[in-house]
């Protein structure tokens, strides 16, 4: 039933010389957008606040633009909807938008005062999927849950809040939509009698302006002079890949195996090999390792302090396993030699944990160091790229936006009913915030002169890493911009690994399996 | 070369019954791989019609398998009876994804599956396809194969029995694809040798005392041993508790003292240091600085050495001196000239110091000396601090003793040096005011004045 046309390497040698195939080229400018300066510029004693502030000054013109186009000529009984500029300009009964920051209170959100008074006496708690329970706590309408509100988000509180101060909203618009602590937001409405602001529709910055492609090389060699080069070679695809979850333990590595053979054109038959020779970059989103941050969870710390000896708050050097970075570092430079390779870090990997992670250092891959560019003397991109998370960089002349997995993690756990990951990630770009929910959940850098999560420019391939399966959409912008949206799985549990083609954007998967029965 | 691969999968394969991939024997074989695949294929046939049930083998497959879900955007399991009232309406005002009713419209995401299966299980795997476009023989074994896993073996020995092969020139000969693009640059140097011998060649090197030499020399040559120059010069410079460092600051320890009394040329030291080159008999080194002035309080130090007692009140009196001049030097960031100069001591010195050093000599192997070191306006480094320490007796009495140990301090981000502080964050002003106090307090009592700031 099978044309014996893949038989070909079901047969005796021949004598025939094999082609030895090339790969295509990759065109790859990073961006250095998520880097923070290096040892004494960086400070960490500024305060968060300003963080907030400087996020509202960035989106609060975008989105007033677009709420006073929707609302000029909005009218309800004959008044028409005016602008505020504070949020607490807003008068009962009169009819008004105003645009500010979105504060969610929950009430399983992790608060450090509870967390210190009850560390010592409790077992940690197992860590929440959300923070809203979704069943009615507060199951009588008035007390801070939306009034007449649809199931969830009861016991939780949304309000808008800017410098002047913040003011709760309530109304069953609200119910139906997307919101996380941090998003800015423009909502129309009034105030009521309980002083709570009835929200009738809201509005958010949507999506920025998305650069043609190609510009970020045409830009940077106009700036240098070169001529523009028009005709630029069909690219490739990119292979895009997460979770990797290299851990000491053995019996779980085939699939990393296979996967190297393919990427490297060793494995299966001339045709796929061929195609194999058509990716020109491989992109790993996070959590290469499986066990390596280097902060213990509550449960190791328990444990070191249990076995006798001194609590060794932090990193007990005694007990460092090296099996795990050795073998992911012996797999990328099995890869390099034929392959460029960009590294996010993830969760769950040896780099800073509050976002932007900065990259996994040099030091952590003696084999693979030879690809990286030294330290001292960066020349353009190097050949095994590894870089901060959230990463910006143009590959193939398109412009990517990837993340690990945290901030889309974190969002989900502050919306009760909603799993669909995908229209997360389409709220995160229409609210042009990488990471809407630092620093409230998330931890991050307190960043003084700008918010450096909010968007500036919309990319066209976002892809967040770590999801639990494969899944794809295009957001389309007001202005015409199209973003492929990509849901990368967690390689450890799915083997499957994302083909991106670079001319149509259009993904494919390969998937790795084992069988084992039998 | 029809009988190199017989002979060669004979051998492995059969007699030392070990697992054999293509990978493998293309790289015994120095051969492509896809030769490698149909070499696996032939002897495995062979074999097997010469003793059926000899050669195991398994099979990787490529293709399309038959039951694959349409673009799995997780619609589907959202549907199954549950409210999904939310998720039906867009969640935001402008959204445009496609509903979850019209995502089974979108074309179906092209999923190629790449299988790994035993021979046994071969028809079955083939059954789950729809079309196969690739099979082939991925290893041979003589046994069955208990656990799959187990192939991860084969890569793993081609690591290491090909290590030594570069990538870039001979792998073109297996079928890896190449690329041309291939950034990649010579590795300076091997990985770090074992500190101490290197930081002894350092210091010896640097031997030749050149009063003026670069300041940044042994910063340099210590930068060597570790990966990343900033913070080796930082170790180096902080003297921590490498073993490694012993010997240099050992030897600084000799001519050290002399240096310390010199004009502007004083290093960074410790008491100990005093203690230790007041301990030795042997002038220390060639110095170039002249050390007349000093020569009675060296003496002074010779004989106090012998008392242990009388040898941390020499000490303390001196150190505000040495303190002082001290830090007069590290202004002048002399440092690593007077490190190179002391190594012209030899270890024998240190050896009799050692000896003749009564009181701590376990000590100073451990906690080298006092510094104080100036980086970007961060004070940190070493110093001693005296301690109370109760002891409970045999007797069950409570004994309290004071002594000396050392502790290392750091200053906090330095107080000027703040970038850009917006006017309306008072609050950080404050802290960093908080901050600086520590150290900003000129005048202050005579221990205070230690940290002033120049």
């Amino acid at each position: 039933m099978n044309g014996d046309s893949h038989a070909d390497l079901l047969q005796p040698p021949s004598n025939i010389e094999p082609t030895v195939l090339e790969r295509t080229a990759s065109h790859y400018t990073p961006l250095p957008t998520y880097q923070l300066p290096k040892g004494e510029h960086r400070h960490y004693q500024q305060q968060y606040a300003d963080m907030y502030f400087a996020r509202l000054a960035q989106l609060k013109p975008a989105v007033e633009q677009i709420a006073s186009e929707a609302w000029a000529d909005f009218e309800i009984g004959g008044e028409t909807a005016s602008r505020k500029d504070r949020v607490l300009d807003v008068r009962q009964g009169e009819l008004c938008w105003v645009a500010g920051t979105v504060y969610m209170e929950m009430p399983l959100k992790p608060n450090v005062l509870e967390d210190i008074g009850k560390e010592h006496w409790i077992a940690a708690p197992p860590p929440r999927v959300k923070y809203d329970t979704g069943v009615g706590l507060g199951g009588d309408s008035e007390r801070g849950a939306h009034a007449g509100g649809g199931k969830g988000l009861a016991g939780a509180q949304i309000m808008l809040e800017d410098e002047s101060g913040r003011l709760r909203l309530t109304g069953g618009y609200l119910s139906g939509g997307l919101l996380v602590t941090g998003a800015i937001v423009a909502v129309m409405g009034t105030e009521n009698s309980d002083g709570d602001f009835e929200v009738l529709d809201l509005r958010v910055p949507d999506l920025p302006r998305q650069p043609p492609r190609w510009e970020t090389e045409d830009g940077d060699a106009a700036l240098q002079g070169k001529s523009v080069t028009k005709k630029r070679p069909s690219s490739g695809k990119v292979a895009i890949i997460s979770g990797l979850g290299v851990s000491g333990v053995e019996g779980d590595t085939l699939l990393l195996d296979l996967l190297l053979e393919y990427l490297l054109g060793e494995s299966t038959d001339p045709a796929s090999q061929q195609q194999a020779a058509s990716i020109s970059r491989l992109i790993i989103a996070g959590n290469s390792l499986s066990h390596s941050s280097p902060i213990p969870s509550r449960e190791e710390l328990a444990a070191a302090t249990k076995k006798g000896g001194r609590k060794t708050y932090g990193y007990d050097s005694a007990s460092y396993n090296a099996a795990p970075t050795d073998h992911l570092d012996q797999w990328l430079a099995t890869l390099l030699p034929s392959i460029p390779i960009t590294l996010l870090p993830g969760e769950q990997d040896p780099t800073s944990t509050s976002l932007p992670q900065q990259p996994i250092h040099a030091a952590m891959f003696p084999h693979s160091r030879a690809y990286m560019n030294p330290p001292t003397a960066p020349e353009g991109p190097g050949w095994f790229d590894s870089t901060t998370n959230p990463a910006e960089f143009s590959a193939d002349g398109w412009r990517f936006l990837g993340t690990g997995g945290q901030p889309v993690d974190d969002v989900y756990k502050y919306l009760p009913d909603c799993e669909e990951r995908l229209e997360m990630m389409e709220a995160m770009l229409r609210w042009r915030l990488t990471a809407p929910t630092a620093p409230d959940t998330l931890w991050c850098y307190p960043f003084q002169d700008g918010d450096q999560f909010v968007m500036k420019e919309c990319p066209h391939v976002f892809l967040v890493g770590n999801q639990p399966k494969f899944e794809t959409t295009v957001v389309e912008g007001p202005l015409g911009q199209q973003v492929r949206v990509l849901a990368v799985p967690r390689f450890k549990e799915t083997g499957e690994l994302i083909l991106l083609d670079c001319e149509t954007l259009v993904p494919e998967i390969v998937r790795f399996e084992v069988l084992d029965e039998g | 070369m029809a009988q190199d691969y017989t002979e060669w999968l004979a051998i492995n394969v059969l007699n030392e019954q070990q697992l054999v991939s293509y990978r493998s024997l293309s790289r015994a074989l120095k051969v492509h791989s896809n030769l490698a695949k149909q070499m696996l294929y032939d002897f495995h046939r062979n074999q097997n019609a010469k003793k059926p049930g000899t050669v195991h083998a398994t099979y990787l497959i490529t293709g399309v398998k038959q039951t694959e879900r349409p673009a799995t955007n997780g619609m589907h399991s959202q549907r199954d009876g549950e409210d999904t009232v939310m998720q039906s309406s867009p969640l935001l005002p402008s959204s445009s994804a496609l509903k979850p009713d019209e995502h089974d419209d979108e074309e179906p995401n092209a999923v190629q599956t790449v299988m790994l299966v035993k021979q046994e299980s071969l028809d079955l795997a083939k059954a789950k396809f729809e079309s196969i476009t690739g099979l082939h023989i991925y290893s041979l074994q003589a046994k069955g194969l208990g656990d799959i896993q187990s192939l991860t073996e084969c890569n793993r020995k081609i690591a290491v029995d090909y290590a030594s092969e570069d990538p870039m020139e001979v792998w073109k000969q297996y079928g890896t694809i190449q690329n041309p693009n291939v950034k990649r640059r010579t590795q300076r140097r091997q990985p770090p040798p074992p500190p101490a011998p290197v930081a002894k060649a350092a210091v010896a090197k640097a031997k030749p005392p050149v009063p003026t030499a670069k300041p940044t020399t042994l910063k340099k040559e210590a930068s060597k041993d570790s990966e990343e120059a900033k913070p080796a010069s930082n170790t180096c410079a902080k003297a921590t508790t490498e073993p490694a460092k012993k010997p240099p600051t050992n030897k600084r320890q000799s001519s050290d003292i002399f240096k310390s009394f010199a004009k502007g040329k004083a290093k960074a030291k410790t008491e100990q240091e005093s203690q230790e080159s007041a301990g030795s008999t042997p002038k220390p080194a060639p110095d170039d600085e002249p050390i007349a002035g000093f020569s009675d309080e060296e003496d002074a130090d010779e004989g106090d050495a012998a008392v242990i007692e009388e040898a941390p009140k020499v000490v303390n009196g001196k150190s505000k001196k040495e303190r002082e001049a001290e830090l007069q030097a590290m202004m002048e960031q002399d440092d690593e000239v007077m490190e190179d100069a002391a190594g012209a001591e030899p270890e024998s010195a240190e050896a009799d110091v050692d000896e003749g050093a009564i009181d701590k000599p376990e000590t100073q192997a451990e906690e080298p000396k006092e510094t104080v070191q100036i980086e970007n306006g961060r004070r940190r480094g070493r110093r001693r601090v005296m301690k109370k320490k109760t002891v409970k007796d045999e007797d069950g009495y409570l004994v309290t003793k004071e002594e000396a140990t050392w502790e290392s301090f750091s200053e906090d981000e330095p107080a000027p040096k703040r970038i850009k502080v917006p006017p309306t964050t008072s609050m950080s002003k404050s802290t960093t005011a908080a901050a600086g106090k520590k150290g900003a307090r000129p005048g202050g009592g005579n221990i205070m004045s230690f940290f002033s700031k120049k």
